[in-house]
């Protein structure tokens, strides 16, 4: 590769400036003339009431159709499907592919300035990353009060706030707003904005399916939530049949909103996948990849190959619900397994999707805080591969209790506990960089050292839960579901936690409070592991999941569980609380690189320019060298990192 | 695919880095185009499982009642118009890299055509159906397949139909030149998209021609 050093002469270091005049588009005309968050609104409720309209047009009058309940289903879907469409319109993601119609290619687009470009369509990945950032935020906030909820309900065994119906959606909607929250947690909000950055790279291949990902996910959001207006659904996030097809029209937005979601996941991971491939700066090998980059690829790869099935699983259940097939119903030649094969063929792979970049991300702060290389690169890359692979075939161990030929079931605990092996290896990975380092306890450090602690515990009772004898004795469970909370609220979140405190620096230019910061930390820590380790005990003994009335001698473990979720949630709010006080109530500016990272994306500019970099960095040697004195710099620059400095040479100024 | 190069370099670039962002880019389109068809196997592959799963489960003897198969002639001419559709947009592919752009248009507004007759008659034979949706197992599968091929359709000829017309605009942009003989990025890039195209409705011919054994042979 041949990328000159030479800098332009005519060009502003740093701004990337346009060249000339450029064609404003519809989604960034300045004023009420333009496509923003408000017409997107507009246009999702005027979709809303004229699907409605024509789906009670066409059907209104077929009673098989109204049912018993006269609920028209075929105008809830179309009232939900047009909201989507409107939304889309309204934000304008159409407008591009329509132009393409005509023949008509990309308009130059002048980017949007200041706050607006937030609340807009746009091909800038650091936007749509932070767009993101705060639409997985509402996501796991909306989650988390749905949580205390049911928290607040277990207080007691038989004094009841809800009813068992309304209990059942409530857990329902958490399970759900959860879990779709979670597969996009980190690819969404650090994926987008991260990943070019560190493959020095200045764009993403394909900006509209990244844009497209976001309101599209965001529509999703809002399907799945009106499902609490249309009565819920009583499935729980599973979503199985035959319960599905006996469901009122709060079903639907399920089925729909999952499909909507499925599509934003797929268009994330096919756009990142590509981005990896193709935009890697020059001399960036595969063995000098950041293993958060790894973690994506691998992430992408499964978004974009397991969320298609998701999508088909969906549909189907629809067609069930609005044209009265009977794909799930068994009385009519379908067959409920058919929903629980297909769900947990996506299902089983989004376990990983959540796992594999919590894991990235601890696999790229702790060399930074331990100053030493990360341990056996080419082991977790392998891991993070192995992982993504072989979650492909194991999906059948969530059926060991629903009916499955029992000569299936050793071939399914074979491959699960298999699967255990590569993770195992990137756990490893994390122990083996930290054994015998000097660590900064940092923030985002100490969310790494929590990931490690909670993710073996989640880990070691999942290899349990795989064994068919114990998962026949604990299924349906509370241990169940403190296992997965352990892996994915004690993994993920946490490690979505640390890739906050560690990027929001470069990501927003201000540092989060330190003291605001611990306080969040502890509490969080503390109070994940009151509020869900006492939850195996309770399974156990025999408490199973989604039922709200449970047996007396285990009020005294349900309480302390449910106060500790209290202490959680506030947790949250503290962490909110910092958020808001760091970057609004008492901004503090943030180093250009506040912890020494070699890490590409913490040498180019603070801000982060239009363009990234002011020239395409060439990588010259592996990314983790931190405890070589005088290695050379990670990425050569041509004598011009833009933050002026030396582009990440090792030793400079953290004392060890 | 669905993004262009035009608006995809910084000002400040240098040649070299332009140069070096054309190649990813066309590396995207490849990587792109191979992706897509990764995404509708997964999508096929979910419809397969579910007829074969019912198949083979056969609940309550409801697979399929004697007898019932979905209307021939519309299979047939669904199908024809499919390959028709497939067989014009990868033959203007290879005419077009032996530079002859008025055969890539030619052939290119004829498979739009075929792909919308196809849309036409895929969408009809909703309507002309001789068994209810949820009268078996295999109606059931029916009419999941004939929502999947509907966007299938849409979405290949959405591809042809940008293909051209994008073609047509293209020779005005570069001043006359044709674009297959153009050296000049956006030329490039339009190959490169036309060619990943012609993969995917390769891919959309045998998908289409595998499911109508499926669903139409008895």
């Amino acid at each position: 590769m041949t990328i000159s050093a030479e800098r332009p002469t005519e060009t502003a270091a740093g701004t990337a400036a346009p060249a000339g005049p450029r064609r404003v588009s519809w989604t960034n005309r300045p004023g009420w003339m333009s496509q923003h968050l408000g017409t997107a609104l507009v246009l999702a409720f005027l979709g809303y009431l004229l699907g409605h309209w024509w789906g009670n047009h066409i059907a209104g009058n077929y009673h098989y159709i109204n049912g018993a309940s006269g609920q028209n289903s075929v105008a809830d879907f179309l009232a939900l499907l047009l909201m989507v469409v409107g939304w889309l319109v309204g934000i304008g993601a159409l407008n591009y592919p329509i132009a393409k119609l005509f023949g008509r290619e990309a308009v130059e687009e002048a980017p949007a300035k200041g706050m607006s470009r937030y609340f807009r369509y746009t091909l800038d990945h650091k936007v749509v990353g932070m767009q993101y950032v705060v639409g997985t935020l509402l996501f796991l906030f909306t989650g988390g009060l749905l949580a205390m909820a049911i928290r607040t309900e277990l207080l007691n065994p038989t004094v009841h706030i809800f009813n068992p119906g309304t209990y059942i959606e409530i857990v329902s909607e958490h399970g759900t707003i959860m879990m779709m929250m979670a597969t996009s947690v980190v690819v969404g909000p650090l994926g987008n904005y991260l990943v070019p950055l560190m493959i020095g790279s200045r764009r993403m291949a394909f900006p509209r399916i990244e844009a497209f990902s976001f309101w599209i996910f965001s529509a999703g959001y809002m399907v799945i939530f009106s499902a609490l207006f249309y009565g819920g659904f009583p499935t729980g996030w599973t979503g199985y049949a035959p319960l599905q097809n006996q469901a009122g029209p709060g079903m639907i937005s399920y089925l729909f909103g999952f499909a909507v979601i499925g599509m934003g996941m797929i268009a994330a991971g096919f756009n990142i996948a590509v981005t990896i491939i193709n935009y890697r700066a020059p001399g960036m090998t595969w063995s000098r990849v950041p293993m958060f980059v790894w973690s994506i690829l691998a992430t992408a790869s499964l978004l974009t190959l397991a969320t298609p099935v998701l999508f088909s699983a969906g549909l189907f259940g629809i067609l069930d619900h609005v044209v009265l097939t009977s794909l799930y119903v068994n009385e009519h030649g379908g067959s409920s397994y058919l929903w629980e094969n297909l769900f947990w063929f996506f299902g089983h792979p989004e376990v990983y999707i959540m796992a594999l970049p919590g894991f990235g991300i601890v696999a790229e702060i702790v060399p930074v805080f331990t100053r030493k290389p990360l341990f056996a690169y080419k082991v977790a890359a392998a891991g993070m591969m192995g992982v993504a692979l072989l979650s492909f075939f194991v999906w059948q161990h969530h059926l060991f209790q629903s009916g499955i030929n029992p000569d299936m079931r050793p071939l399914f605990m074979l491959t699960t506990e298999l699967i255990s092996i590569p993770t195992g290896f990137i756990y490893l990975v994390g122990m083996g960089s930290l054994y015998k380092s000097k660590m900064r306890l940092e923030i985002p450090m100490l969310f790494s050292l929590a990931l490690y602690f909670n993710f073996l515990i989640g880990g070691i009772t999942g290899v349990f839960l795989s064994d068919v004898p114990v998962n026949v004795t604990v299924h349906g469970s509370f241990f169940v579901l403190s296992h997965f909370h352990y892996t994915i609220m004690g993994g993920l979140i946490f490690a979505f936690m640390a890739g906050l405190y560690y990027w929001l620096p470069k990501m927003t230019g201000y540092m989060m409070n330190k003291k605001l910061g611990l306080w969040h930390f502890w509490t969080m820590f503390i109070f994940f592991n009151m509020t869900f380790f006492p939850m195996f005990i309770i399974g156990l003994l025999g408490q199973p999941r989604r039922v709200f009335e449970y047996a007396h001698g285990l009020q005294g473990l349900n309480d302390f569980s449910s106060i500790s979720a209290f202490c959680l949630g506030a947790s949250f709010l503290l962490f909110f609380w910092n958020l808001m006080y760091s970057m609004i109530i008492n901004p503090k500016k943030a180093p250009a690189n506040p912890w020494d990272s070699l890490g590409l994306e913490w040498q180019t500019a603070n801000p982060v320019p239009l363009y990234n970099f002011e020239r395409i960095p060439v990588i010259v040697t592996e990314p983790y060298r931190y405890s070589e004195p005088g290695a050379p710099a990670y990425a050569d620059f041509g004598g011009g990192g833009s933050d002026g400095g030396s582009s990440g040479a090792v030793g400079s100024s953290v004392e060890e | 695919m669905t993004d262009t190069y035009k608006d995809s370099t910084a000002p400040n670039a240098t040649p070299e880095e332009r140069e070096f962002e054309f190649r990813s880019h066309i590396g995207s389109i490849w990587t792109g185009g191979r992706l897509a068809i990764g995404v509708a196997t997964f999508m096929y592959a979910s419809l397969a499982f579910a007829y074969f799963y019912l198949r083979s489960s056969n609940n309550s003897h409801l697979w399929r009642i004697p007898g019932q198969l979905a209307p021939l002639y519309y299979g047939w001419t669904i199908l024809i118009c499919m390959l028709v559709m497939a067989g014009l947009g990868m033959y203007g592919h290879s005419r077009l890299r032996k530079g002859f752009t008025n055969d890539f248009q030619v052939a290119g507004w004829t498979g739009v055509a075929a792909g919308l007759i196809a849309l036409f008659f895929q969408i009809w034979e909703l309507v002309v159906l001789p068994f209810y949706p949820g009268s078996s197992g295999y109606a059931s599968t029916f009419v999941a397949f004939v929502v999947m091929n509907i966007m299938t359709i849409v979405f290949a000829t959405y591809w042809l139909e940008t293909a051209v017309a994008r073609s047509l605009r293209l020779r005005k942009e570069l001043g006359g030149t044709r674009p297959e003989l153009s050296s000049a990025h956006t030329a490039r890039s339009f190959r490169a998209n036309v060619s990943s195209m012609s993969y995917y409705l390769g891919y959309v011919g045998i998908i289409s021609i595998g499911f109508f054994l499926m669903f139409y042979v008895q």
